[in-house]
């Protein structure tokens, strides 16, 4: 079944970005956009974006953003986005400092790491259809407010 | 390999296509790590930048014993201290050997 949320994959290790990005597709969702680095992503970002992002901590080796500073530019820019941290940096204080930061979860690269991750961006899925429903059913009570008030009047004015 | 085997599904061409993904990051960064600079201990920041490069690699391959080794080494050198030779000497082994299987499964 084909899993309609777009993801973004931000890490300079392709290896391990190609296994994940072919796992997720394997898992169902084909939406997948890969960034090498934070600056590449950073300038896809826009408002109220609404992909859910997968972060590396460490992006570069070449003095780049790493995933922290990534993260909370993300989190000023589009609040609502939800960013998994998968990381090689098996650290408490990184995972902490993330998961302050406003990550919904982290990660630590391994094979086990690859199938955690699919589960994550299946709760980031279900969130996003349980919001969507939220959504239709509001709008579906508001036609239905405002059919009976049209309703009412047209009842008024033709009585 | 259990993830390479997941993922390639039993198709030969697949998960030599996986395995080469792996060697084209094993082989140049072994070479590094088997530098004059690196043996000698005179670029620590180098080494420690590989070690964290390939251990996630050699995670996701299923290598946890090398796994461990490098990121004990890898957080020696982030504290300040030296890593020495004979601490280097068994991950070179290790990765040598690995890239060996590795290359005996294309």
């Amino acid at each position: 079944m084909s899993k309609n949320l777009k993801i973004a994959l931000v890490d300079d290790d392709k290896p391990n970005m190609e296994v994940l990005h072919d796992f997720l597709v394997r898992s169902g969702y084909h939406h997948i956009e890969k960034y090498y680095n934070g600056e590449d992503f950073l300038k896809s970002l826009h408002l109220h974006d609404d992909r859910a992002v997968v972060l590396d901590y460490h992006l570069s080796e070449s003095g780049g953003m790493n995933g922290l500073e990534v993260l909370e530019k993300i989190k000023h820019a589009s609040p609502n986005t939800h960013v998994i941290f998968y990381s090689g940096q098996d650290s408490l204080d990184i995972a902490v400092e993330s998961l302050k930061c406003g990550a919904d979860d982290y990660i630590v690269k391994s094979a086990a790491g690859v199938v955690l991750l699919k589960t994550a961006m299946d709760k980031v899925y279900q969130i996003q259809v349980l919001k969507s429903k939220e959504k239709r059913s509001q709008i579906l009570s508001w036609t239905f407010v405002t059919l009976w008030i049209l309703t009412i009047l047209a009842f008024t004015i033709f009585r | 390999m259990e993830i390479i085997d997941r993922l390639s599904a039993g198709d030969p061409e697949k998960r030599c296509y996986y395995i080469n993904l792996f060697l084209e990051v094993l082989e140049p960064e072994l070479k590094r790590m088997q530098a004059d600079d690196i043996l000698t201990g005179a670029n620590q920041e180098v080494l420690r930048q590989i070690l964290h490069k390939l251990k996630s690699q050699v995670q996701t391959i299923g290598e946890h014993e090398t796994h461990q080794s490098m990121n004990a080494l890898e957080l020696k050198i982030s504290k300040g201290q030296r890593a020495e030779a004979y601490e280097l000497a068994p991950i070179i082994e290790q990765l040598t050997v690995l890239i060996g299987n590795l290359q005996q499964q294309l």
